[in-house]
């Protein structure tokens, strides 16, 4: 059973997500009318926006803490807010402010937050290794830590992935893979390019066990994900969990969508699970106020990050030249000391 | 062209002229097919392949799995088969997870077995930034596709080039990297320069790998580049030519093979050489050019500048992706030091 | 769907519209669109049918169509300009 303040938790961070996507799109589209211009207006690059995605988010992280690590793909925010990533500083790297999460170098596509321990990176399946890689860490430290990579459906074909399941099975690690199923890969249908019906299916194939929740239900997802990352922190091993989520947008802002069906896209809209955990917490005893209250202070925290990302300066064109390492080039050293090698010298 | 009744009126843009002339060799050729992500119902989504699934279908048109690595290699096989697949990497940037498939496969299977094996792939990707998609998304690595012997590297800035660089790929009997510029292309939501869309010819026709173009001729420096920079360097030779410098500007169109011989010749007339591209600065086009300048007849140059992205990855934000793609001021800067420094 | 009318000024053949409509009208909300490409400049000859135009509304590309063969008159709407469904984008002098 989940408790009902944790169910408020998890309904507080769904419609910050939501809420978030919608008003990121609002805020992209300004200046890209009528003609959608890609590099006009006030966010920059492609944006891949996650309504409909935000109970897989909201399920796995809040069984989190900050130690533990969180990879996300290119479609990062409803899990970068949901593990706790700062709002603002995230909005501002996404608006490409100098104040962001990277200094406005790396985008919506590549937040990086160490006090969380919050990384993405936009190529399929590659955020798989290195959360592998955060658990070998937390084993070989013989810490409590787990770590978790969120993908897609259309990114269990990829080779990082089904190497890094292997990877983290034979070394026992205490890692998470969880799939967003959200039935597409841009303009690929997941039947068209897997004949698993279900991606969890994968993890027999490495001894690893696998879940599926087949709803978009942020409460089935956070009892699976409780046991999954049970098992991890508990050193009992990696597991493979895919969740059913819906995609209410297209692709990537600017995606006609003239691949989609209208009937699915219409069923993705009426499935919504932020209306499913609604209707919970109504049985629950909350009523409008407690919920429009929820709902307010989510907004308003929205509306503080993104109001705060826009005063921020743009980062001066010189910036570019930072950050390549963080050692000088020639690295711990300028100078080589001087040896009396036997054999001969070598000067 | 000059014969009034024989003008090509029509014109298209670089994607339409790249898709006339697949179209083309798949109707000839039963063997020709098309693999890659988006490439059906969406039509590539740099508009590469519109069109294509009506008139061939799912077998010919495939879309495939988020498995570059597999389906990349499977056309490498079906090529050695004697098929002629054109795979399309979405954009170049994911090369990498493929890369065993393009740089130990498809490059080298023909010399590893003595000539006896050819790979008649042609390898599509998107190429290049200017529209703020950061590190991951916006890189030409023309360079590093050039740098390992047996591929051939194409790179077209203008629709007359694409199609016939097209056709001359698919016959082509050797791996060929045709790499398309997003910015070029003619979308409706990444707009072009004025430059590559020109009129297109409906016959097919091939234009040879290894000849650089002479896109304008000029006197005091020669400007040698590829793809988007080829418009910005025509850009900075108008703005010059106001100021009294005529600028030569050499469009290379292929990287492999390299037409060394135009280059000197221009540079043997000019004395100065600006060399602008789109990729790092360091390990790629711009000293390549230089050093086979400089090994053709180090006597004819007096001057020589690079402009290039300076070796950091692509930032995101506009202000830090604007100062590090070189665009037509950094062009004419630098050619008014070449020209001024003697 | 064409709009023929006779031209005063001298010319043969017919001025015939471009427009921008067609069975697409029915896939988009948005009544206002722009040009993103002309295939053809004026003066130029197209053949019946030929694409001498591509379009965007609401991100959803389209193609317009020549009516007529014969050569382009005149562009109305310049290629990233706006115009509403319906309007005249240019005009084609029928051979
Ligand atoms: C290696 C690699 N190949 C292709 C792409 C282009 N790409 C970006 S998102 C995407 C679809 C991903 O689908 P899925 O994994 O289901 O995630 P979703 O977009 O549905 O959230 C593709 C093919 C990429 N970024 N990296
Ligand atoms: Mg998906």
């Amino acid at each position: 059973m989940v408790s009902l303040g944790r169910m408020r938790e998890l309904y507080a961070d769904m419609v910050t997500a939501r809420h978030y996507e919608e008003r990121l799109q609002e805020e992209y589209l300004e200046g890209k009318q009528p003609a959608f211009d890609i590099s006009a207006g006030p966010i920059p690059g492609e944006l891949h926006l996650a309504a409909g995605q935000e109970a897989a988010a909201v399920g796995v992280c809040h069984h989190l803490r900050a130690d533990d690590t969180v990879t996300a793909p290119h479609r990062p925010h409803h899990v970068a807010i949901a593990k706790g990533v700062d709002l603002k500083r995230m909005t501002a790297e996404i608006f490409g402010r100098k104040t962001g999460l990277g200094k406005g170098k790396g985008g919506h596509m590549h937040l990086f937050d160490p006090d969380v321990n919050f990384a993405c990176s936009g190529i399929i399946a590659e955020g798989c290794p290195p959360a592998a890689g955060a658990a070998l860490a937390a084993k070989k430290r013989n810490e409590d830590s787990v770590a978790v990579a969120f993908l897609g459906e259309g990114a269990i074909d990829q080779g990082a992935f089904l190497e890094s399941l292997n990877f983290a099975s034979v070394h026992d690690l205490p890692v998470v893979f969880v799939v967003e199923d959200n039935d597409w890969a841009i303009s690929m249908p997941k039947e068209r390019v897997t004949d698993v019906e279900n991606g969890s299916d994968r993890a027999a194939g490495f001894d690893m066990p696998g879940f599926r929740v087949d709803r978009d239900d942020a409460l089935a997802v956070y009892e699976a994900a409780g046991e999954a990352i049970g098992r991890a922190r508990d050193q009992n091993g990696p597991t493979l969990l895919e969740v059913q989520v819906h995609r209410r947008m297209g692709h990537f802002m600017g995606d006609p969508q003239t691949y989609r069906p209208d009937d699915d896209e219409e069923a993705a809209l009426a499935r919504d699970s932020i209306d499913r955990l609604e209707s919970t917490l109504r049985d629950h005893g909350l009523g409008d106020d407690d919920l429009s209250a929820i709902r307010g202070d989510a907004e308003e925290r929205v509306e503080e990050a993104i109001a705060w990302a826009k005063e921020q300066p743009q980062p001066a064109p010189e910036d570019a030249y930072d950050d390549v390492f963080v050692n000088p080039p020639s690295g711990v050293t300028t100078e080589e000391p001087d040896f009396d090698l036997a054999g001969g010298d070598d000067r | 062209m000059s014969d009034a009744d024989d003008a090509v009126d029509r014109e298209l843009t670089m994607s339409r002229a790249m898709v006339e002339s697949i179209a083309h060799e798949m109707r000839a050729n039963e063997e020709v097919f098309y693999m890659g992500e988006d490439v059906a119902d969406y039509g590539g989504i740099f508009d590469s392949t519109q069109g294509l699934l009506d008139e061939f279908g799912r077998d010919r048109i495939m879309d495939v799995p988020i498995s570059e690595t597999a389906y990349l290699g499977a056309a490498v096989g079906a090529a050695q088969e004697g098929m002629r697949p054109i795979a399309e990497l979405m954009f170049v940037d994911f090369f990498g997870v493929a890369m065993d498939q393009i740089y130990n496969q498809l490059a080298k299977n023909t010399y590893m077995s003595g000539g006896n094996v050819n790979v008649p792939l042609v390898l599509t990707a998107a190429v290049g930034g200017t529209y703020n998609d950061a590190a991951q998304h916006s890189q030409t690595l023309y360079g590093t596709f050039a740098h390992v012997p047996g591929l051939k590297v194409v790179v077209p800035s203008t629709a007359y080039d694409a199609k016939g660089l097209m056709h001359n790929a698919i016959r082509d009997d050797d791996p060929v990297m045709y790499l398309f510029h997003k910015r070029l292309m003619g979308i409706g939501w990444m707009p072009a320069p004025d430059g590559p869309k020109t009129p297109v010819p409906e016959t097919d026709y091939t234009i040879p790998f290894g000849s650089a173009d002479v896109k304008r001729e000029g006197a005091d420096v020669t400007v040698v580049t590829l793809g988007l920079h080829v418009h910005r360097a025509l850009d900075a030779a108008e703005s010059l030519a106001a100021g009294g410098i005529d600028a030569e500007v050499i469009d290379l169109r292929t990287l492999v093979p390299l037409d060394t011989e135009t280059i000197l010749e221009s540079v043997r007339k000019t004395g100065r050489l600006v060399v602008v591209d789109e990729d790092y600065r360091s390990f790629g086009v711009t000293g390549e050019i230089i050093a086979s300048v400089a090994d053709g007849d180090l006597d004819a140059l007096d001057a020589v500048e690079r402009v290039a992205v300076p070796d950091v990855p692509i930032p995101y934000a506009r202000p830090m992706e604007n100062e590090v793609i070189p665009d037509a001021t950094d062009i004419e800067a630098s050619v008014r030091e070449v020209v001024s420094g003697e | 769907m064409t709009d023929r009318r006779r031209v005063t000024d001298g010319g043969s053949g017919m001025r015939v519209a471009v427009r921008a409509a067609g069975d697409w009208e029915e896939d988009v909300d948005e009544t206002e669109g722009i040009v993103v490409d002309w295939f053809a400049r004026e003066g130029r000859s197209v053949q019946a049918g030929d694409t001498v135009c591509e379009i965007q509304v609401e991100k959803v590309s389209v193609d317009i169509h020549a009516p007529v063969a014969g050569t382009l008159d005149e562009i109305v709407v310049d290629e990233d300009d706006a115009f509403e469904i319906g309007d005249t984008l240019g005009w084609l002098r029928s051979e």
